[in-house]
């Protein structure tokens, strides 16, 4: 129940303002931007649904993993900076507790985003083959991918206590992760972007979108990559707990 | 005794804060813990709050230990940090109405309006933290620090940086909630006036360690609170 208090006034601080709300109207408009491109563009709407749902299931994941970054890098650092650690700290609340309020705000975050993604993919997707399938692919995945990167921002903001210093590392981390998009179909072939492919989770999830939607595998291709998900899942958990646990004043 | 403290030891990566630190509060005093900067005034504070662990020693609160239950600590202790936050977005009755939810036991609205009346905020209530002066700040930060009814409050520096009417309220608070609501309070200072006219009894910490520790009446006699401070926390005054 403490946690439930914790989350809802994480909510309030973080996404119910002008800061908070920019990252949903950013969102709107580049979903929107990036449909229109697609059905009214001469080039890009000659790509077939498919393609065109996987792009767009990218960049909402992509997103996911920024805000959850961002969210996160705050998260203790910010507290810290602010002075208001020490008052959370003297109520009778585990570290653990706190942990979990900002985490479930974190996701707070990313279902938003994904809902006002839904009728984008609606869009986009319409008529072609997998867009359930695939929307249900993005909402799982994505949902592990937030839980991961926010984790592993949150406990890194406890153990560094700077906010600057947090999303610095932060911004590095989702330029690692987004590294597979900048390599040609040519690198990604090489030993270095398969290892790439294999160790990174948002490779791993834009893998499988592009099995699941384009080519249309099954839950059994997946395994692999959903597995790698799930393990930096439990390691980013592990992490969080971990760090907090030793977060002092 | 509400505290009792034996041969407490903190370090922090190499650096001793607190050297066997060791003395007892009875229930009802105000009592003054002073020291220069960096005497380890804030470290005793927030191992006595179980923020911080020590790394030996003991501590009871009331008969509870410290390291060993901490939330049984936590509720029925709570202090005002020298430098405490605000969710500035708040309003005064939210900020309170948050920190009421994360205690076993629940506070009515009621509740929050009287202890926002006790400290002087009640009309400023709906108002957001944002706007409020420092000293306003402060005595909100007390409301916080009474949202538990604790039976012992510990103050850091409550007066640090408030003009003479701030100081003056919250000398009428501390001395209000001590003699009305029994409070115990330890308050952590090193401005001498503060303790002159709030506390009965005080300890001088000086690197670590108590230096000197008794009633303030009783140190008088023996010359000015200025001089036996300065006297105890001169270098090699062990």
């Amino acid at each position: 129940m403490k946690t439930a208090f914790i989350m809802q006034k994480e909510i309030r601080e973080s996404i119910l303002t002008p800061k908070g709300f920019s990252w949903y109207v950013l969102t709107s408009v580049i979903l929107s931007v990036l449909s229109y491109l697609f059905l009214t563009n001469s080039e890009l709407s000659l790509l077939d649904q498919g393609q065109m749902l996987y792009m767009i299931m990218n960049f909402i994941t992509a997103l996911g993993i920024l805000v959850g970054l961002v969210f996160g890098a705050d998260a203790f650092a910010g507290e810290v900076e602010r002075g208001t650690m020490e008052a959370l700290f003297l109520s009778p609340v585990t570290k653990a507790e706190i942990a979990i309020g900002k985490l479930g705000a974190a996701l707070t975050n990313w279902a938003i985003i994904l809902a006002i993604s839904l009728p984008y993919l609606f869009v986009v997707g319409k008529g072609g083959q997998n867009l359930l399938i695939g929307i249900a692919y993005v909402a799982i995945l994505g949902t592990f991918l937030a839980i991961i990167f926010s984790a592993f921002s949150m406990g890194l903001s406890s153990r560094v206590k700077s906010v600057k210093n947090s999303l610095m590392v932060t911004f590095f981390i989702f330029l690692l992760a987004g590294a597979p998009i900048f390599l040609s179909a040519a690198q990604r072939r090489t030993w270095f972007g398969r290892i790439l492919d294999f160790i990174n989770p948002f490779a791993c999830a834009i893998n499988t979108f592009d099995s699941v939607v384009i080519d249309s595998q099954g839950l059994a291709y997946q395994a692999g990559r959903v597995a790698i998900i799930c393990g930096y899942l439990l390691l980013s958990l592990w992490f969080l707990k971990r760090s907090v646990s030793r977060l002092e004043m | 005794m509400i505290i009792n403290v034996e041969n407490l030891i903190k370090k922090y990566d190499g650096y001793t804060a607190l050297d066997g630190l060791n003395f007892a509060v009875e229930h009802g005093d105000i009592f003054g813990f002073l020291g220069p900067n960096g005497a380890g005034k804030t470290t005793t504070i927030r191992i006595l709050t179980a923020i911080i662990k020590a790394d030996s020693g003991n501590v009871l609160i009331d008969g509870y230990d410290v390291f060993r239950e901490p939330m049984a600590v936590k509720n029925i202790v709570n202090a005002l940090p020298e430098s405490n936050g605000y969710y500035e977005w708040m309003t005064a009755f939210e900020y309170l109405e948050f920190f009421s939810h994360l205690y076993e036991k629940k506070t009515s609205k009621q509740e929050i309006h009287d202890l926002l009346e006790t400290v002087g905020l009640h009309r400023k209530e709906g108002h957001l933290i944002r706007s409020y002066s420092r000293g306003m700040k402060q005595r909100l930060g007390i409301a916080r620090a009474l949202i538990n009814r604790p039976k012992l409050l510990f103050l850091d520096e409550p007066t640090n940086g408030l003009d003479p009417k701030g100081r003056r309220d919250i000398h009428d608070l501390v001395i209000d909630l001590n003699r009305k609501g029994g409070t115990t309070i330890f308050l952590s200072t090193h401005l001498l006036d503060d303790v002159e006219r709030l506390c009965n009894r005080i300890a001088i910490i000086n690197y670590g360690t108590i230096v000197k520790i008794g009633e303030l009446d009783r140190m008088k006699g023996k010359g000015s609170i200025e001089e036996i401070f300065f006297l105890s926390t001169k270098e090699g005054a062990l």
